[in-house]
């Protein structure tokens, strides 16, 4: 047997060794580090190469844009613990009066903001299911349209800027661009620059939240109950009042996030900082801020922050041993075979990456296929923007699709034991129909993604 | 039975207590963040040994408070049929995933993870950047560390496994105590 | 089957780069080196290139050649100052050499012996493998004057040049690549340094900042570099031997070449397509910057006996090189700017 097809057969048992229900991260090491031994014992794998492994585990702990992650939880669970975030969703739920849905609207609404904030899948589905599930259970959603709605709006992070994905697509679009310009002859082509993607991403991203509203709203039509509307316990006259003290100040931070980072004036990761001292700050505020709740909040931010870090460990292992076995190369080889026009060779591309997202960190993803495919691609004429957006829209529907999807685990992690898992992966099935429309879309119509950046950037 | 009881208790305090003291550093890197992005913007000073503390601080964190979150059920699983399962079924699945999965791993990080550590240490390594903090090889062996406290986290949970199995039902894991997260 | 390319005696080595793959001029300068390599050997070495984080992030690929998890890297000498202090010299001396100088101390002022020496504490035989030829001082939000605005100035500067802007009283800020332009527009950062115009191109710097200051005192020429794992070298038969040490020279000119080429077409489109307004940095300027470096190199490298031995090597070649540049290709680049019809 050659080492690709062991390769192939390492992702089939990694699913069956995951559904035993063995924490994900060491299901996923234990598996790769297993076929790195069969590998070795058929001489088709270099156990030198596991030798990377110390070195990808520091390049983990010491990389500058991860440090947002135990920023954000750290905000998150704050806010929840502190019961800002819960009144703040039901607070703008009743904005929107007594129609049913509106609580499922707001969450989209704050998920979207938050996904502006950071890029980082793990940090914003961990945090929208802390700040959100306790509010939408309280209220009443069914656990399947709550899990479904907050998965979907915890990974738009990855669409709308700043996202780390479009930061590395656009790193490595840039290389693939310019290598397709100069088989062209052209040796001085315009750059594509990750600020391109970012403005690309704008109209798509909206797009997205568009459509996960629209769902919610047809949804609470469809079954009322999966979509109570508010119980109002205040008379009107003191809705004002009560809706500026819980809506405002939690706005203004998440405001004040946002702000700092799309103004430039922060780093996503400081800006995470900024938020964690602004959730200590409106706490106190509210006069929930103690002892108890502070060792709350930081023995969860440790948690969860470990178990996002931990699983990307694991997943570090069974993609090295993955790339070790000639998995890559199998990629590779498939890839330069790819059927003839643009069609056929994107729907090849965009079935991978899909697959691949199952079990490999974006990071692997756009490592091993961009650096390949984006050459061939960008020759026949297409841009690199909407290519970039494509494949981020992709990966997120990828780490969405159970039962394997990364935002499902992350989810999983912070939800209480009474939702059931089965309610999240059936709560997301409409979401990742909407995502594939999307693509759909934005393959029928590339100006979604090209046209803003045409308009603001030349 | 006996002695497998006191492991399991002796090594749970202990990754306990370790958690708890961690999660103390998730203020300084908070407070420090904050700091060096307000200090920069406001007042126009920085230093990058400050910028890499708290780089360091998060990787201490998650590291070292790895085997803490596996005492509290916080690593994730897939969980369709391992929840609903029954305590046998569990300690199963804990006892085969900790000597086939889990320790090999730890193992195997352990082995290739020590030369590169001590390699550091030999050169007393300290940051590549411009005003960077020295002791790089300190943050480093935070690896080794890990691989030691998850390793007797994963011998605990194993230990754990084996003593449900021979009808100790005090130890079986109580969902509302170990909800995780 | 058993990796039959043992058998055959070929060998395949991997190697791995600080670049992302087929970043241009860097990048394409490994994959230079691998087919050059693959190519003249016939067969007999195989080098698969991978592009930072493709095995290991960036800034681990010296371990992972040092320790033999892969066998050869790509990348620059100032990467690997914290494991040896000595290294970043190799790399680039503000106001020191220019490339063809650079690659005369090499070849014939006693740089390779001195790498060689340096590179054996990484476990690592050492090759220039490129150059970037001079490279820009960096795009500022402010204008630079004299050497009082450098006093505050937010600027993203590693390595040793970020040791002058230091002691200029500057505020050296370490940024992630992608946040650099969104860093430079909202004046979270006033500067930044970062290529030449090629690469600047191609990272759209120029959508952030006002001015594009020149010269790159800081990186008068900076040299890449092609490490090989001690023993991995040390087993290679003398004609391989001698392929990968051609093959690296050929690298070493051929990238330097791409720098000249693109640099010029790149400063063209930024001049002409984007506007950018190009500036030299006052004499003041550079005279008080090169006071300081003067200064701030001899402090540094007194605590270590290596990189005072590299240093003394360097500033010795350093004065017979500017006293014949004189006479020779500053002149004649003077000459060549008179206003004479061509
Ligand atoms: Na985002
Ligand atoms: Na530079």
């Amino acid at each position: 047997m050659s080492g690709e097809v062991l390769s192939l057969l390492m992702f089939a048992v990694a699913c069956g060794v995951l559904l035993f229900g063995f924490p994900v991260a060491f299901s996923l090491g234990g598996t790769g580090l297993a076929f790195a031994l069969i590998g070795h014992s058929m001489g088709v794998f270099d156990m030198p190469l596991l030798g990377s492994l110390p070195s990808r585990y520091f390049g983990v702990m010491s990389n500058e844009l991860y440090v947002a992650i135990p920023l954000f939880v750290f905000m998150g669970v704050m806010l929840e613990r502190a019961r800002i975030a819960e009144k703040l969703l039901l607070t703008m739920g009743l904005l929107f009066g007594k129609r049913r849905a509106g609580l499922g609207i707001s969450v989209v609404i704050v998920g979207m903001l938050l996904a502006a904030s950071t890029g980082i899948v793990g940090a914003t589905v961990v945090t929208m299911g802390l700040l959100s599930l306790p509010a939408m259970q309280k209220a009443g959603y069914s656990p399947r349209l709550s899990t479904g709605v907050i998965c979907a709006s915890g990974t738009l992070g990855q669409i709308i800027p700043p996202s780390i994905v479009l930061v590395l697509l656009g790193d490595i679009l840039q290389g693939a661009y310019a290598e397709a310009q100069r088989s062209l002859g052209n040796w001085a082509p315009e750059p594509v620059s990750v600020i391109d993607l970012f403005v690309g991403a704008f109209i798509p991203g909206m797009l997205l939240v568009g459509m996960y509203i629209g769902w919610v709203i047809i949804q609470s039509f469809i079954d009322p109950k999966s979509a109570p509307a508010l119980v109002e316990d205040k008379r009107p006259e003191g809705l004002l009042g009560e809706v500026m003290r819980a809506l405002v100040p939690p706005a203004l931070l998440i405001v004040a996030v946002l702000g700092s980072i799309l103004t430039g004036i922060a780093t996503p990761t400081e800006s995470a900082a900024f938020g964690s001292v602004g959730s200590m700050i409106l706490a106190a505020c509210y006069r929930r801020l103690d002892l108890a709740v502070l060792r709350h909040v930081m023995s969860q931010t440790v948690q969860i922050s470990s178990m996002v870090f931990i699983i990307l460990l694991g997943a570090s292992i069974f993609s090295l041993v993955f790339r070790g076995l000639g998995g890559d190369h199998l990629v590779e080889e498939l890839l330069h075979n790819m059927p003839g026009g643009l069609f056929g060779a994107m729907l090849v591309v965009m079935t991978l990456m899909f697959v691949m997202g199952f079990f490999l960190d974006f990071i692997e993803i756009v490592f091993v296929v961009v650096p390949i495919v984006g050459p061939i691609l960008l020759k026949m004429d297409i841009s690199p923007v909407w290519l970039g957006i494509m494949i981020a829209i992709n990966l997120q529907t990828s780490f969405l699709t159970p039962p394997f999807g990364f935002a499902l685990f992350y989810l999983r992690g912070v939800a209480p034991p009474s939702i059931k898992t089965w309610d999240i992966y059936r709560g997301i099935v409409p979401f990742v129909l909407i995502q594939v429309l999307a693509l759909v879309l934005l393959a029928m119509f590339p100006e979604l993604a090209t046209w803003l950046p045409k308009v603001l950037l030349n | 039975m006996y002695f497998l009881a006191r492991f399991v208790r002796l090594i749970d305090s202990l990754n306990d207590a370790i958690g708890r003291g961690v999660a103390w550093l998730t203020i300084p890197l908070v407070v420090i963040t904050f700091l060096v992005a307000t200090l920069r913007y406001g007042f126009s000073v920085g230093w990058v040994s400050m910028q890499e503390s708290y780089l360091w601080l998060y990787g201490i964190i998650f590291m070292l408070g790895a085997g803490y979150t596996l005492l509290h059920g916080g690593h994730v699983r897939v969980d369709v049929f391992y929840r609903p399962a029954s305590a046998r079924y569990k300690a199963w699945v804990d006892l085969i995933g900790t000597v086939f999965l889990l320790l090999p791993v730890l193992v195997l990080v352990f082995i290739y993870s020590y030369p590169y550590v001590i390699t550091s240490w030999k050169r007393l390594e300290g940051s590549q950047e411009t005003g960077g903090l020295p002791g790089l090889f300190l943050f480093k062996s935070v690896i080794l560390v890990f691989c030691v406290l998850m390793g007797l986290q994963g011998l605990s949970l194993a230990a754990r496994s084996i003593l449900v199995l021979t009808g100790h039902r005090e130890f079986e894991t109580n969902e509302e105590e170990h909800e995780g997260v | 089957f058993p990796k039959p390319a043992i058998a055959q005696n070929i060998r395949e080595w991997r190697m791995v780069t600080t670049w992302p793959k087929n970043f241009p001029g860097l990048g394409t300068g490994a994959n230079l080196l691998a087919e050059y390599i693959n190519k003249a050997s016939d067969g007999r070495m195989k080098v698969t290139v991978y592009g930072a984080g493709e095995i290991v992030p960036a800034f681990e690929a010296i371990d992972a050649v040092g320790n033999g998890t892969v066998e050869m890297g790509h990348g620059a000498p100032y990467y690997w100052k914290g494991k040896v202090a000595a290294a970043q010299y190799l790399a680039a001396m503000p106001f020191g050499l220019t490339a063809q100088e650079q690659n005369a101390w090499f070849q014939y002022g006693g740089g390779q012996e001195i790498a060689d020496k340096i590179y054996a504490k990484l476990n690592c035989k050492f090759f220039p493998s490129g150059n970037t030829g001079t490279q820009m001082g960096g795009w500022f939000n402010k204008e630079m004057n004299t050497i009082d605005d450098f006093k505050g100035l937010k600027m993203r500067i590693p390595g040793l040049g970020g040791e002058v802007i230091q002691a200029a009283g500057g505020n050296v800020v370490n940024l992630p690549g992608g946040e650099i332009p969104p860093a430079l527009q909202s004046g979270a950062i006033d500067a930044t340094e970062w290529v030449g115009p090629y690469n600047d191109l191609a990272f759209g710097l120029y959508k952030s900042a006002k001015y594009y200051y020149y010269p790159g005192w800081h990186e008068p020429a900076t040299t890449l570099e092609n490490f090989i794992n001690l023993s991995a070298w040390n087993d290679l038969p003398d004609d391989l031997k001698a392929i990968v040490e051609q093959a690296n020279r050929a690298t070493n000119q051929m990238v330097l070449s791409e720098f000249v080429a693109r640099n010029n077409q790149a400063l063209k489109t930024l001049q002409e397509k984007h506007n950018v307004d190009v500036r030299p940095f006052s004499d003041d300027i550079l005279t008080n910057l090169g006071n300081l470096s003067g200064k701030v190199l001899r402090d540094l490298v007194a605590s270590d006996p290596l990189s005072q031995e590299v240093f003394d090597s360097l500033v010795a070649f350093r004065e017979q090189a500017a006293s014949w540049a004189k006479y020779s290709e500053l002149a004649f680049m003077q000459a060549r700017t008179l206003p004479f019809k061509y």
